[in-house]
């Protein structure tokens, strides 16, 4: 090393370093300069990771995801379950009006029966919907979604609830989106009114939900995950924007669907 | 900081320059994963209930 290189060493060292040179006041003030200019790069990183590089990866994994979910779509079992309308008492607690199999009427004249289209469960992780929403820019294409909502399955953006119905089933279908980060699918869920349509694509075609409720609850208020009569979606994200505070809940029903006219008649 | 890191890198040139390329890697992986948990603390939880 030549002696100017040395000395620039040096320079830089004291530069950043102890600065003997100054006095203890000046001293601290030269550190706390360095520390928040550390503190101010860190929370910069952090913004542009949570707003740009978070979002970026989940949009690469979107064609990916699309392949994936073709595949589960072609790889879907797809069962027929007989439903016959009962004409029992309807106020019973105890008799859910439907029966299926072949028997069960025990009117007049038999009712038609129907057939209710069910889909074997996605492995978790997998892809096996595409969620889309008209009034929404960012969902007017479709976004993937997967199946469970661990934090390695949210990464991806949106995530389906286990337990709860597949969309296009009778029950309660929940499914849950990162609002700011992670592709932001549902950044503008805010948006949505009572009535704005919302559609869900799985192996067996195309559910089309009515929004009908929306609310904020809190992130324990689990029973916005409970079952319900008839057929829900029910969308979850973080509430408001930039916080997970709270949580906003857009209840939808379906109104259109390969199954929506039997779970009408089961309802 | 970095100043320092790199003189205490030992070996040639060409050593050092692979190994600062490595630590790098390395520290903006960790880095990704800290923010991430970080954020998923702070700002978006994914709107999970329960």
């Amino acid at each position: 090393m030549t002696e100017t290189q040395e000395e620039t060493r040096q320079a830089g060292d004291t530069a950043e370093g102890a600065a003997p040179g100054l006095g203890r006041g000046l001293r601290i003030l030269h550190n706390l300069g360095w520390t928040l200019i550390y503190l101010g790069v860190f929370t910069l990183g952090f913004v542009v990771h949570q707003l740009f590089v978070t979002t970026w990866f989940a949009e690469q994994n979107q064609p990916e995801l699309a392949l994936e979910r073709l595949e589960q779509w072609e790889s879907t079992e797809i069962s027929e379950v007989v439903v016959v309308p009962d004409s029992t008492d309807p106020d019973d607690p105890n008799d859910p009006g439907i029966s299926s199999g072949a028997t069960g009427s025990t009117g007049d004249e038999p009712p038609e029966p129907l057939i209710l289209k069910v889909e074997s469960p996605p492995d978790l992780g997998a892809a096996f919907a595409l969620i889309r929403i008209p009034k929404i820019e960012r969902l007017q294409e479709g976004w993937n979604v997967v199946e469970g909502v661990r934090t390695a399955d949210l990464r991806n953006g949106a995530g389906h609830m286990p337990d709860t119905a597949l969309p296009g089933q009778p029950g309660n279908s929940v499914i849950s989106g990162h609002r700011t980060t992670w592709g932001q699918p549902f950044h503008e869920l805010d948006a949505l009114d009572p009535g704005d349509r919302i559609e869900v694509e799985t192996a067996l075609g195309t559910h089309i939900y009515a929004v009908r409720e929306i609310l904020v609850v809190k992130p324990t208020d689990f029973w916005v995950a409970d079952p319900r009569e008839g057929a829900w979606l029910t969308l979850t994200t973080c509430h408001p924007k930039f916080s997970a505070r709270q949580r906003l809940v857009i209840a939808a029903e379906l109104v259109f669907g390969p199954n929506a006219e039997v779970i009408e008649v089961m309802s | 900081m970095i100043r320092r890191v790199w003189r205490v890198l030992p070996g040639p040139q060409w050593a050092r320059i692979s190994q600062a390329i490595v630590l790098t890697a390395v520290f903006l992986v960790v880095l990704h994963y800290f923010y991430s948990w970080l954020g998923i603390v702070l700002l978006d939880q994914g709107g999970t209930v329960g």
